[in-house]
């Protein structure tokens, strides 16, 4: 079974549903597979992350998530299975990153008691657990990028959904984010990013959307798997 | 039938501009590092793997034969010594030059080949669904090029800092030039659907 499944979705936005987002979409998304989206601006990449994450929902088709209809489970998955990352971690004033997601950890009715150390293990776990005592402002992008995973990881999500990952990090910090999505997934975490750049697709199941329309390898076969490898 | 002159093996080898890539990419080893032989053929199926192929390891001597007498590499004197001589060959300037030449040349084929493969795609604006077909494999194949090109963290231990620094540059390279395929894909398959739903007429 798979951890995400979309079934012939399309959606539509405009008083006339004149603007096709997705058209006919069917996509898996296995455990341990990071499958990365590539599209321009418009093309639906965004509004498929948000169908895949139970926050909208299709005008017609199924998603699924572990086998079950979101459409039937009114946004409560969130959070309980499915993490998904906006394009940044936005910061409020005056908190600390750590304050941060103790407070969004609690607000999800964790018990202030294992609050932090929750948050402290996904910082962690996100290779920023120095960045804890920072204010927000203070984050590099790619620190940005890597608090914004750590607050979805902070809820040990199955399937991690992510907007846009190195949008504005750093070419040789770049890298670094990828390589951290990439060691998720091999931990057996099921991932589905969206992209305007063709820098994310490396080492994934590589898509792309065209006017709503969904291209390339729907389903892990014949995908191929890339190993990950560091250089100096 | 008149009988072919006889040609010097070693002038004609000389002659003309060197089209194999093999050679070209021997050449290029040699300016990264004095080596011999046997070396070198180990050096390039580690250096080129998955871009280009040795026919077997003897090839290789053929090719330095080749750019020897083309004035592109020189055995340094005092390494054809003890009871298995293991001559190493550096790269003279004139093998240095001929090499940066023919990476422009390279590059500027490539440029010419993206244009024909658009001009050559041209041809089916009577019958869109043919190109949007090709379109599509196009379109697939950039994808699995994409997704195959490994994702290389900066600051990772490699014993050999070239390989890492040629590594991370191919893969750049790979990665950007698919930035720039990947959205004239999507221009391209517009326009053919366009003209398939007859929403324009090719002129």
């Amino acid at each position: 079974m798979s951890v995400l499944e979309l079934e012939h979705v399309s959606k539509c936005y405009g008083r006339l549903s004149e603007q096709v987002a997705l058209r006919d979409v069917s996509l898996r998304v296995e455990a341990g597979e990071m499958v990365v989206v590539w599209g321009m601006r418009r093309s639906g990449r965004s509004t498929l992350l948000r169908i895949a994450a139970g926050i909208e929902q299709p005008d017609s088709g199924v998603v699924r998530f572990d086998g079950h209809d979101l459409g039937k489970r009114h946004g409560e998955t969130l959070g309980d299975g499915i993490g998904y990352c906006r394009k940044r971690f936005t910061p409020s004033e005056g908190q600390l990153v750590i304050d941060q997601m103790i407070t969004g950890l609690i607000a999800r009715g964790v018990p202030p008691s294992q609050a932090g150390s929750r948050a402290r293990a996904a910082l962690e776990r996100a290779e920023i657990g120095s960045c804890a005592q920072l204010r927000p402002a203070e984050l590099d992008s790619a620190e940005a990028v890597r608090a914004a995973i750590a607050r979805a990881l902070a809820f040990a999500p199955r399937l991690l959904l992510i907007d846009e990952p190195t949008i504005g990090v750093d070419l040789l910090a770049r890298d670094g984010v990828l390589m951290l999505l990439h060691s998720l997934a091999q931990q057996g975490m099921a991932i589905l990013a969206s992209t305007g750049e063709s820098t994310s697709l490396s080492g994934a199941r590589a898509l792309t959307l065209s006017e709503g329309e969904l291209h390339g390898q729907p389903t892990r076969e014949l995908a191929p798997v890339v190993p990950l490898r560091r250089t100096g | 039938m008149s009988a072919r002159p006889a040609v010097d093996k070693r002038t004609r080898k000389g002659a003309g501009t060197m089209q194999s890539a093999v050679h070209w990419a021997l050449l290029g080893l040699v300016i990264e590092r004095p080596s011999y032989g046997y070396e070198l053929a180990h050096r390039f199926e580690q250096a080129y793997d998955g871009m280009l192929q040795l026919s077997g390891f003897s090839y290789v001597y053929t090719a330095l034969d080749t750019l020897q007498c083309r004035g592109m590499i020189e055995e340094i004197s005092g390494t054809r010594t003890g009871r298995q001589p293991k001559p190493r060959y550096r790269a003279t300037a004139e093998g240095v030059r001929s090499y940066q030449e023919r990476l422009i040349t390279q590059m500027r084929e490539d440029f010419r080949r993206s244009r024909l493969f658009a001009r050559q795609l041209a041809v089916f604006a009577q019958e869109p669904e043919m190109a949007l077909d090709v379109i599509e494999r196009y379109g697939q194949a950039c994808l699995e090029e994409a997704g195959d090109t490994p994702v290389l963290a900066p600051g990772g231990a490699c014993a050999d800092p070239v390989s890492g620094l040629a590594a991370r540059l191919v893969s750049e390279e790979r990665r950007l030039a698919m930035g720039a395929r990947l959205p004239w894909i999507d221009y391209a398959r517009r326009e053919f659907k366009a003209l398939a739903a007859g929403r324009i007429q090719p002129r």
